[in-house]
């Protein structure tokens, strides 16, 4: 009704045959297409009806980050088909509303508000890639909806003084490396590495851990002889292997994210220069497509750290990974669907801790309360950063393998790295 | 010492290739003046279909450029007379701004169909090196380079024996002077448009397996390329090629013993600087219009 | 354009005021009346945002002509400035709207300063290249950017409830201020000449527009308002990272939406900005997500450049004008106004000729000399032009005239020798500088700014390099009243608002002369005057030289009429072959072999002194068109 009367009064007003009547045009379609809404505050009653509960999430399912976004999505889906089968949410069933943000900070604020403000979504759940959690969070903090995010554990995140905002791994950033640092101290003196070399990629979520790892294997007297960053976009690293080989160094720590870890293997390899000890970020769980790039034979040793495990024997992992190869002809779970599989499991965990989908009471209940998830246990401090331990995993005989911490493994001990073949 | 050696050998390996790529851009220039900032995309393009190629059949990529050469000439040669032909003498402006939208545009096919994600051919020789004195030569970068060096060598034959490449050359020198010999400007834009693209056909089926790229990586080799017919002179083949040579090494050496961080930042700066303080280059005639010349 | 004519654009006008005000008022009342459309809300601050931008960028790449691809790099800077500022800080960045504003203004300026003496392709190009090496800068100097890790913003202070409202009606008045702006400029000389700039930029310089000066002015003052709105999307994003904040693809959306709307139009880019954001959500929402973005944009900017380069409103009202103008007869404009009495005029307000109290020539050439390649086109040429005087050069085709002529004024540089004007020594200034101090010319071929109106055209000169005088309004008051004095004076009063390219040849000459009068000349070089145009403006344009010369301005006249020149002019110089090879007064250089020589050969020369009718012959074939 309203928007009648403004387009009449356009008309009346103006409507011309002037080149500027296009310009009024294109406004008043816009003004003509949008719809009446309530007060963001003004939250939806809760229904104790069997009316479905709207999960509204927003994921780069195009652009730079569809990769994991696109894993994100199967994990979600697989979360909400269990939660359904079971008899749904609070006894109510779930949907998902996904949109897609193109890998678009711009877009991805655009989308999360619409989801809280236009469609109402009853609960939130995270994006993929800091870069996104970023904005996104702040968007579901203004609003006061509950944040829990399947990646993004940049430290830089959780000094912002969120109150809803949970990452639903083990740690942030700067501790993921706390595991391997304790798998080389309790080395004897003699196996440990002496010298380490530590070149990682410019991204908010490698560099920590690497520096970090830096700082914490210093105190062990393992001395740096090299360290170096380079930009997202490097494709080229023939000059970082090479003054990587000049130093001879016995641990090379590389803060990899995916193809850049393949890079710098491959052109180690031109070189043939093979360290007694390798570690990389994220790029070794990466599982067949690392394997592919720098050949089965040389992930021999390499040690990652990582979220999760497909062999976990955590509850529930054992159906996820099943229902994943039922879906997608036989695969096996991305880190990424996992770990976007947990966070629906902290959400859920809360919802049905209190009762209900008050945003406040499930924010406050984990901040008090651990969750039980694929990924092993979980808990928040107060600015909703983790406090657990990362699992430590190797590359053995083709397969990726968890060894430490000793509850997780899948193998009884590490092994060493062979040279290149 | 070694390491040095290395990096100046790395250096040159590269620069060759840069000077193939670079070679078709400044043809382009030095005939129609126009800057091709697809140059880059259509690398990528190649780049992507050779990988595509390679992965289906297992052709080894750099050989593959035997077949897109002729398939990028005949592009070159469609792209011209259906779209750059169209706006022949309007303001630089307006024609970047075209070249600039074929990029987008070959970027946004490439994200629909190919998806947005790193590809690199890998063909078996990819981790092997040469040893020469302590040195390795990587067996890719070594074929890559000689592959470049050969077109380079029949791009300069054709330029300066055949009678169609002397028309090119002129026209480059002297569009009005050529036309007087009765050398057809239009048609010889169009052939100089094609050779200039065909020479992606070797360069993206190099590049395929020399680094890997994705959609959006056509902004660091145009940057790169641009970065080295500015310093050579725009439309300077001479140029060109030791442009690629100065900055190939400028590269190594500055990701060897700064990072690779500051490396990139070498061709934007050499842009900037070589425009604002030698317009015209090491080679070139004048691009840079003066108010007080 | 008949008196119904001009009542009927001025309603057209006023409708399309209308339209405007209606619209934005309707933008106003907007979130009163649907205050919870937040995601509506939210599209169209966005699209503000857009057509801020678009119409920032029009200053420097529409008004001015040149092409910036990488403007969104002042977007970038602010929402840093504002971004680093509230987060060292912790309070709101709004407060550094201005501190954004200053901080882009001063980053273009000193980028300008150094890239605008490019023209052409080179300035486009580092454009391209200072939005990526910004990138790259940012993310590397992490010690005062914090890297790729990014800023975070403070939330928004307000209540969650307004949501992104105030963040609209930000980005809406932020948006109208710059369309004022814009507008405001446009009015100005400033914006005059920048229009000049685009049209021919060396002409521009020979009236006395400092173009490197209104250049770097222009691209700074279209970064200010980007600046600004960069501090407000820094607080809306709440987050920022290098590739986000300086994104090559927002640069694209910019110029897309400029030149889709209209280059060089008031409120084009402002429709374009909005047609292009608005365009750009609805694919994404309803044309299967935005993997298709970037093949739309491109495509979009392919096809806008080919079909539609003078963009939507250019092309709509072109369109009505020929409707309009098949409905009635056209007016031809031909010669009719000319003949038409003029007004008599003073046109030297300003001091006399310093050269005149000095009893020292007003203008001096000593031994200038010019070559390009092998060719000696001026060599070693001294010439002296009195003040008060008319001196004549002559000289067949390719002796060298119009080269000296480019040396006089500066649109070239001379080889070896010196030029000196009014007790100053002349041939290292700019040209613009050379104008100020009284030094005018016109054109062999007329060089009007074409699709200007002719009183623009008259306005754009500067006198004087003075930063006032470059913000006196062009439209209406002194300047635009001088304007049309002249033109009244030349005859032309009645075509003020016509564009300067419908003018017939003659009356071209004759605005060029009143251009050159604008800058209050002391002295006026003429490159054929009477090349090309009827024998009634020839005479017409006699008495006008007569009369400026009566009021104390020297000619120095470039002219192939042969008799013309020897009835007007007293010196001649005779210039042959970059030489001046006789000097002195008409009838002594009548008589001199030499030039005899020069125009028809060794072997045609007579013992006798030659008849005026055999040189005018001489001049016509050597004149050869």
């Amino acid at each position: 009704m309203v928007k009648h009367h403004i387009r009449t009064n356009l008309a009346r007003g103006g409507w011309s045959a002037t080149p500027v009547r296009v310009l009024a045009t294109s406004a008043a379609l816009l003004l003509a297409v949008s719809a009446c809404g309530t007060a963001p505050s003004e939250k939806k009653a809760a229904a104790g009806s069997d009316e479905p509960i709207v999960v509204g999430i927003s994921l780069p399912l195009t652009g730079d980050f569809s990769q994991p976004g696109g894993e994100a999505q199967k994990g979600y889906e697989i979360w909400k088909d269990q939660v359904n089968a079971n008899g749904g949410l609070l006894g109510r069933p779930v949907e998902l509303k996904i949109t897609d943000d193109a890998s678009n900070q711009d877009t991805v604020v655009t989308d999360y508000t619409k989801l809280i403000t236009q469609d109402k979504v009853d609960l939130l759940l995270g994006t993929f890639s800091t870069l996104l959690n970023f904005p996104a969070s702040a968007v579901a903090e203004k609003n006061g909806m509950l944040y829990v995010e399947p990646a993004g554990g940049a430290p830089k995140m959780f000094d912002r003084g969120f109150t809803k905002l949970f990452f639903a791994q083990q740690a942030t950033a700067s501790h993921q490396p706390d595991v391997f640092v304790k798998y080389i101290e309790s080395l004897p003196e003699n196996e440990r590495p002496k010298t380490a070399a530590y070149p990682t990629q410019d991204d908010p979520f490698t560099t920590p851990v690497i520096e970090s790892m830096q700082k914490q294997l210093e105190a062990l007297g393992v001395k740096t002889v090299y360290t170096t960053t380079y930009p997202a976009d490097a494709t080229n690293f023939q000059t970082i292997a090479s003054a990587i080989a000049d130093k001879k160094p016995d641990l090379i720590a590389q803060g990899a994210v995916f193809e850049d870890g393949v890079g710098l293997i491959r052109s180690l390899q031109q070189l043939n220069y093979s360290p007694k000890m390798l570690f990389q970020t994220s790029a070794p769980s990466n599982a067949s497509q690392y394997s592919e790039g720098i050949g089965v034979k040389n992930t021999e040793g390499v040690f990652y750290t990582v979220s999760w495990n497909e062999k976990a024997t955590t509850p529930g992992n054992e159906e996820f990974v099943a229902e994943y190869a039922k879906r997608y002809d036989g695969g096996i779970p991305a880190e990424d669907a996992a770990d976007a599989y947990a966070a629906a499991q902290v959400v859920q965990a809360a919802a049905e801790a209190v009762k209900s989908l008050d945003q406040d009471k499930m924010a406050e209940w984990l901040h008090a309360n651990e969750v039980e998830t694929i990924l092993g246990p979980l808990a928040w401090d107060e600015t909703g950063a983790p406090t657990s331990d990362f699992l430590l995993g190797q590359w053995q005989n083709g397969t990726p393998e968890i060894v430490a911490p000793e509850a997780a493994a899948t193998v009884d001990s590490a092994v060493a790295k062979t040279p290149w073949e | 010492m070694t390491q040095l050696v290395q990096a100046l050998v790395l250096g040159l390996l590269i620069g060759g290739v840069y000077a193939l790529m670079a070679s078709g851009l400044t043809l382009i220039f030095g005939v129609m003046n126009i800057i091709n900032v697809a140059h880059g995309a259509l690398l990528i393009l190649v780049a992507f279909i050779t990988w595509k190629i390679w992965s289906l059949s297992g052709i080894d990529p750099i050989l593959l450029s035997v077949v897109m050469t002729p398939l990028m000439f005949g592009f070159g040669w469609l792209l011209y007379k259906g779209v750059l032909s169209r706006i022949s003498g309007s303001s630089p402006g307006m024609s970047v701004l075209l070249t600039f939208g074929i990029a987008i545009t070959i970027e946004g096919v490439l994200n629909v169909t190919a998806g947005n994600r790193f590809r690199s051919a890998t063909p078996s020789y990819f981790s092997q090196s040469f040893r020469v004195l302590g040195i390795s030569l990587p067996k890719a970068q070594v074929f890559g380079c000689l592959a470049a060096v050969l077109v380079l060598g029949l791009l300069f034959v054709v330029l300066s024996k055949t009678w169609t490449g002397r028309a090119i050359r002129a026209t480059a020198q002297n569009a009005s002077g050529a036309a007087l010999v009765g050398i057809q400007s239009a048609g010889v834009a169009a052939l100089a448009f094609a050779i200039g693209t065909a020479t992606t056909g070797v360069g993206g089926s190099i590049l395929s397996v020399l680094y890997p790229f994705f959609p959006a990586s056509h902004y660091d080799w145009i940057s790169r390329l641009l970065g080295i017919i500015v310093l050579g002179g725009m439309g300077s083949l001479a140029g060109a090629l030791v442009g690629a040579l100065i900055l190939g090494l400028a590269e190594t050496l500055t990701a060897t013993y700064v990072s690779l961080q500051w490396s990139t930042l070498i061709f934007y700066a050499v842009i900037m600087l070589v425009l604002l303080f030698r317009p015209q280059g090491l080679f070139g005639s004048r691009l840079r219009q003066d108010v007080m010349a | 354009m008949t008196f119904v004519d001009s009542l009927r654009a001025r309603t057209e006008g006023r409708r399309a005021k209308l339209t405007i005000v209606a619209l934005f008022a309707a933008l106003f009342l907007y979130p009163v009346i649907l205050p919870f459309a937040v995601y509506e809300q939210g599209v169209l601050l966005l699209a503000f945002l857009t057509a801020l931008m678009a119409v920032s960028w029009n200053i420097i790449s529409g008004f001015a002509g040149y092409v910036s691809l990488g403007h969104s790099v002042f977007l970038g800077l602010g929402a840093y400035t504002g971004g680093l500022l509230a987060e060292s800080y912790q309070v709101n960045p709004l407060w550094f709207m201005p501190v954004g504003g200053v901080v882009a203004f001063v980053a273009a300026a000193l980028v300008g300063m150094v890239v605008l003496r490019a023209r052409g392709h080179a300035f486009v190009i580092i454009t391209i290249a200072l939005l990526l090496s910004m990138q790259v800068l940012v993310t590397n100097f992490s010690g005062l950017t914090n890297g790729s890790n990014g800023v975070n913003v403070p939330l928004p202070f307000w209540s969650s409830d307004y949501q992104n409202m105030p963040f609209y009606y930000i980005f809406l008045v932020l948006l109208l201020a710059t369309v004022a702006f814009a507008a405001w400029i446009r009015r100005t000389k400033f914006g005059t000449g920048l229009l000049a700039i685009r049209e021919d930029e060396d002409k521009a310089a020979a009236i006395g527009v400092n173009t490197t000066r209104y250049k770097v002015l222009a691209y700074a003052v279209s970064a200010l308002p980007i600046g600004v709105a960069g501090v407000v999307y820094a607080y809306f994003l709440s987050f920022l990272n290098p590739i986000g904040a300086f994104a090559l693809l927002t640069s694209v959306t910019i110029v897309l939406s400029a030149l889709a709307g209209g280059r060089g139009t008031l409120w084009g880019p402002v429709l374009g900005g909005f047609v292009v954001s608005i365009v750009s959500e609805v694919a994404n929402v309803y044309g299967g997500g935005s993997q298709s973005r970037l093949l739309v944009l491109g495509l979009a900017l392919v096809l806008v450049v080919l079909f539609l380069p003078q963009g939507i409103l250019p092309a709509v009202a072109a369109r009505l004008a020929s409707r309009r103008a098949a409905k009635q007869t056209v007016e031809y404009t031909d010669q009719a106004g000319v003949a038409a009495a003029r007004t008599s005029i003073v046109v030297t307000p300003r001091s006399a000729p310093a050269a005149e109290r000095k009893a020292a020539p007003l203008l001096e050439i000593r031994g200038a000399a010019k070559s390009f390649g092998g060719l000696r086109a001026v060599d070693g040429v001294d010439l002296t032009v009195e003040a008060g005087s008319i001196t004549a050069l002559i000289g067949p085709n390719g002796s060298g005239k119009t080269t000296l002529f480019n040396l006089v004024t500066g649109a070239m540089p001379l080889g070896s020798g010196e030029i000196w004007f009014d007790g100053t020594r002349i041939d290292r200034m700019p040209p613009w500088e050379r104008a100020h101090l009284g030094l005018g010319r016109t054109f062999q071929i007329t060089r009007l700014f074409k699709s200007m109106t002719v009183l623009e055209n008259v306005v754009a000169p500067l006198p004087t390099a003075s930063w006032s005088l470059m913000a006196k309004d062009a439209v209406s008051g002194h300047e635009a009243e001088r304007a049309r004095e002249l033109l009244d004076f030349v005859g032309l009063g009645r075509f003020g608002s016509q564009q300067a390219g419908a003018l017939s040849y003659g009356q071209q000459k004759l605005v060029e002369l009143a251009q050159v009068l604008m800058l209050e000349p002391k002295m006026i070089l003429l490159d054929e005057p009477a090349g090309g145009i009827n024998p009634t403006l020839v005479n017409r344009m006699v008495e006008i030289i007569r009369d400026l010369n009566r009021q104390g301005i020297a000619f120095l006249v470039v002219e192939h009429n042969i008799p013309l020149v020897l009835d007007l002019c007293d010196p001649v110089a005779v210039l042959s072959r970059g030489k001046v090879i006789a000097q002195g007064p008409p009838s002594i250089v009548r008589a001199d072999p030499l030039v005899l020589e020069a125009y028809l050969g060794p072997e045609w020369l007579p013992a006798e002194p030659v008849p005026d009718a055999v040189l005018d012959q001489a001049a016509l074939s050597a004149k050869g068109h």
